[in-house]
């Protein structure tokens, strides 16, 4: 019982941690309607921005997870603006492409610029840990996953009740409608695009305090992201949260039934089965 | 004023018999230099680098002026063409590389058919399983490093007075981790000791608190993880929280990097690892790599510094380019010196199916940010702890 | 069509004349040998991708699937990989079809993440059986020097002969379908689904016929990888950026759903990989894959129906809007 508990907990708490990297996947999916296979390499450019703070200014990686939410959105939204932008009316054959050519850029400009080492912090708490009984919670999951459901729900806020938030739900829904509307699309495109690689780089800080940084960090997510964000609905941001906690919860579980070399095959049955039989997940809007 | 009649003659005669090779030679490098594995690419090639610049200035190249012709490999199915283009376009007469296994099968399946010499350090049984003449290992094989592994640290743990009936094996899904592990769990199995927990993990894990947890509920008294770096920093982390403090034994890799004591500070202390070598063997060659590079000395680059070293000297007693007088110059020559005696068992040397006839491998452990080989006491440096009691 | 047979038969005589002209144990002739290969990869995704528009992201799967087939029954059972070859397309062939099932009605975008996850669970699959795959320390083709019996020789040079045989039935059989009746209708499912629905046009079925005939061919090319480089394991075979991305990524560079598409895709990607990896991948790593997205990015921003519109003036037939 002890051991389904422990399982249980440790899911949930890492299936946060899940959600926050993949809702930023969701919203730009949403908005924009491409699949932004760069999306993991801002994780890792989020978890170099929050080392650096971390190294040079000593802030702990969730303070710098803040800072590099606001790096992850001016260079996603300065990628949006140059590149994406001009694919937008492109066959998806042609988003698809430029997305993973970006992917190569960033991972590869990173390698260039800090080498390949890994870089991890190290902070008071790593190896803390609160007991409840028979019960450990870690504390670095502990806190992260406080972070990530604050920035969440802050997301949600920002969505739902500020005038840039209606702006963006309006544009996802309907491009045209919303350009009569006097919204300029394209602006809200690149912010839209901004906020989406913003959230998942501070996933990648709060990552940073349990886990290393090196250029090929993204990478290890993209299947998982994705599988997040199509269990949660694409465009959802609730959504997302929703699908982190149960993909963790899932990925946690198999480990009690199967060997752990397994967990991701489990990950997968259950995705191509909601998409064949529920793509637009949980909460999401139609599979167009 | 006769004599100088003879001077264009001496002149020419001396020429005329300069050494045959006064001459350029190419070797081909194939190292993953960029992707997941390039920091160890990069630290094979720094070790490369110090070993030709030691022959260098130390005057054993003699005549030969070796050249260095890189190739980026950073997974297997690049290394056909790229060893291929070594081969006919910059004639290399001989390749070193490529620290991943699976590169060097993959590279190795053209040196073979192309019959020019390749040494490596990996250890992955299939290299020299494959009844190959071309391929040279100057480690043991990856089943070889399981099992010494568990020997040692059952050696080690009966000096200190415990009796060990119970183990734990972690290892990482690549082929590096389970063919180790394969290693650690037939010995164990010779034994007669129990393994309670045997989980292999996807490399790319981010939470490994399921494995901890199962670990924390057997009665495991010592954990045998084979990991990278990454997933190395989760498990001890992972330990440490739920307060297991059992004695750790590393695989290698993740376990003997400086990035592992760096990431981990003093949770590092008294961790042991099986290396394939280690740098507090030859501390002359280690400081001048520290100097050079600012870090320790990593056994990577021990390794492939010791197989450049020893294809040169090969080159030098074939005293010829033909790739095949050079192939049999490496499996017949025993070389002792230079970066060899950094290897245990001090040697470059290599057995009928081309794998390391005099090297074995060590057990290092974590003392603040140094290692230091403490097992077996033919290459110990200082004695062992074992649950924070030395060993004698 | 006549044309296009025309095509093909030229590019193949060229191919082989290359081939006799070059070292048949050198380094270009191996070049050769990559770019063909290259090239049918991406035509076999240009038969799923090209005509009937779906793009797929787990080729991969049917290319692993046709290595592991044909070199486990070699070194199981010492059966030839000209056997081993049918059975590993028969293999993909089904595989295609149980993907299928839950995936056919799917959309862009859902249709390609599907796909991915298939190829990854695949690679998975390989892993976890060492029984038969070799799991993760990968599997060698058995060494019997040259023979044709057994599809496997020391130098690159009569792989030419074989490579440019399998590109051409992988281009014959686009080009049937392309101008065929089957072609018809995968555009006409292409152009709007609905609307061929409406007229009767069995959506599925034709869906369902590109795939495996796409999963077959793929099969067979990865036989040849196999029989080609002698090594392989999960990781290289089922890759998703080495192989999926990489089969999409020549189909498109070239020009999509058009017969000579691939062929530029891969003159272009091949020798281009080559030549960073030659001239700057010593001097600071990463930098070849860093050029590689770069140009990737240019060309997907400025000739985002691929090269082949340099050569045309008109839009490319039967390409979408």
């Amino acid at each position: 019982m002890t051991a389904l508990l422990q399982t249980l907990t440790d899911g949930l708490l890492i299936g946060g941690v899940y959600g926050v990297i993949a809702v930023g996947l969701s919203l730009v999916f949403g908005v924009l309607k491409i699949v932004n296979f760069a999306q993991a390499e801002f994780l890792m450019i989020g978890m170099y921005v929050a080392w650096f703070c971390w190294s040079y200014l000593g802030l702990d990686p969730i303070f710098g997870a803040f800072v590099a939410l606001a790096a992850g959105f001016l260079i996603g939204a300065a990628c949006q603006r140059l590149l994406v932008q001009h694919v937008i009316h492109a066959p998806p054959v042609a988003q698809i492409f430029l997305t993973v050519g970006l992917l190569a850029v960033l991972e590869n400009g990173a390698l260039m610029l800090f080498g390949s080492e890994f870089r991890s912090v190290q902070t008071p708490y790593q190896t803390a840990a609160l007991e409840i009984g028979q019960l450990f919670i870690s504390m670095p999951y502990l806190i992260a996953f406080v972070a990530a459901v604050t920035i969440s729900l802050g997301l949600w806020l920002v969505l739902a009740h500020t005038w840039i938030g209606r702006a963006i739900r309006a544009t996802s829904q309907n491009a045209q409608a919303a350009r009569l509307f006097g919204i300029d699309t394209r602006v809200i495109y690149a912010i839209a695009f901004g906020l989406g690689t913003g959230l998942t780089a501070f996933g990648g800080g709060i990552i940073l305090s349990y886990s290393a940084v090196s250029p090929t960090a993204g990478t290890q997510f993209v299947v998982l992201m994705f599988t997040v964000v199509v269990l949660g609905g694409l465009g959802s941001v609730l959504g997302a949260l929703v699908g982190g906690l149960i993909v963790g919860v899932i990925q946690s579980l198999s480990t009690l039934v199967m060997p752990i070399q397994l967990q991701n095959l489990a990950l997968f049955v259950v995705f191509i089965t909601f998409l064949a039989f529920r793509p637009q997940g949980l909460l999401g809007k139609g599979a167009r | 004023m006769r004599h100088w009649i003879f001077a264009p003659v001496v002149l020419a005669t001396a020429l005329c018999s300069a050494p045959a090779l006064a001459e350029k030679v190419n070797i081909g490098v194939v190292l993953p230099l960029s992707g997941a594995n390039a920091q160890f690419g990069i630290s094979s090639r720094n070790g490369i680098e110090l070993a030709l610049a030691d022959m260098k200035s130390q005057g054993k190249l003699g005549d030969l002026d070796v050249n260095l012709v890189y190739a980026d490999v950073p997974a297997p199915n690049a290394a056909g063409a790229a060893v291929q283009r070594l081969i006919s376009q910059n004639q290399v007469v001989g390749v070193v590389g490529s620290f991943v296994s699976s590169i060097t099968l993959a590279a190795s399946e053209v040196t073979e058919r192309a019959g020019i010499p390749m040494i490596t350090h990996s250890f992955a049984d299939q290299i020299t399983g494959r009844g190959y003449r071309y391929i040279f290992q100057v480690t043991p094989k990856a089943t070889t490093f399981g099992q010494k592994q568990f020997e040692y640290a059952l050696d080690v743990a009966a000096k200190a007075g415990q009796k060990v009936t119970k183990i734990a094996i972690l290892y990482e899904d690549t082929a590096y981790g389970t063919s180790q592990a394969e290693g650690i769990r037939k010995a164990a199995q010779r034994a007669g000791v129990d393994v309670v927990v045997d989980d292999g993990y996807p490399l790319g894990i981010t939470d490994v608190a399921p494995l901890i947890n199962k670990l924390r509920r057997s009665d495991a008294q010592v954990v045998f993880p084979v990991s990278y770096f990454n997933d190395g920093l989760l498990i001890i982390r992972s330990m440490r929280q739920q307060r297991i403090n059992l004695p750790v034994i590393g695989g290698a890799a993740g376990y003997i990097i400086p990035d592992f004591q760096k990431g981990l500070g003093e949770f590092a202390e008294d961790v042991y690892s099986i290396a394939p070598a280690n740098y507090d063997a030859i501390p002359a060659i280690a400081d001048r790599y520290r100097e050079k590079y600012g870090f320790f000395m990593a056994h990577e680059s021990i390794m492939y510094g010791a197989a450049l070293q020893h294809l040169i000297a090969a080159i030098q007693q074939a005293k010829s380019t033909d790739p095949e007088k050079i192939r049999d110059a490496v499996a017949g020559l025993k070389k002792c010196d230079g970066f060899a005696t950094g290897i245990p068992g001090g040697c470059t040397a290599f057995d009928a199916s081309g794998l390391s006839a005099t090297a074995y491998p060590i057990f290092v452990q974590w003392r603040g940010t140094e290692l230091v080989s403490v097992y077996p006491e033919s290459s110990a440096k200082a004695p062992a702890r074992w649950s924070g009691k030395e060993v004698k | 069509m006549k044309r296009s047979l025309l095509l093909i038969l030229i590019l193949a005589v060229a191919a082989l004349a290359l081939g006799q002209m070059l070292d048949p144990r050198g380094y270009n002739v191996r070049v050769l040998c990559l770019v063909l290969l290259a090239a049918s990869l991406g035509q076999c995704w240009n038969i799923v991708g090209g005509l009937a528009n779906q793009i797929s992201l787990g080729h991969a799967a049917f290319f692993g699937i046709g290595a592991y087939t044909s070199t486990v029954l070699q070194t199981l059972g010492g059966i030839t990989p000209w056997i081993g070859m049918p059975v590993g397309m028969l293999f993909a062939m089904t595989a295609a079809l149980l993907l299928s099932l839950p995936t056919m009605r799917l959309k862009g975008p859902y249709f390609a993440l599907a796909t991915l996850a298939f190829g990854e669970a695949c690679r998975i699959l390989a892993t976890a059986f060492p029984g038969i795959t070799g799991g993760p320390q990968g599997i060698s083709v058995p060494f019997v020097g040259n023979s044709w019996a057994m599809m496997q020789f020391r130098g690159a040079g009569n792989y030419v002969y074989l490579f440019t045989g399998l590109f051409v039935v992988v281009s014959v059989v686009f080009a049937c379908l392309s101008h065929g009746r089957m072609g018809y209708l995968m555009r006409a499912v292409r152009e709007n689904e609905e609307a061929a629905e409406v007229a009767g046009v069995n959506t599925l079925k034709v869906k369902l016929m590109g795939s495996l005939i796409s999963a077959a061919l793929t099969a067979a090319t990865g036989t040849l990888f196999a029989q080609f480089t002698f090594f392989f394991d999960p990781e290289s075979v089922f890759s998703a950026s080495g192989i999926s991305i990489r089969a999409a990524l020549i189909a498109i560079v070239g020009g999509v759903g058009t017969l000579a598409g691939p062929i530029i895709g891969a003159l272009i990607v091949v020798p281009l990989e080559e030549l960073l990896s030659t001239y700057l991948s010593s001097k600071a790593a990463g930098i070849a894959p860093f050029t590689f997205g770069l140009i990737l990015i240019a060309i997907v921003l400025l000739r985002p129906r691929g090269l082949i519109t340099l050569f045309r003036n008109r839009r490319p037939s039967g390409a979408r809007t």
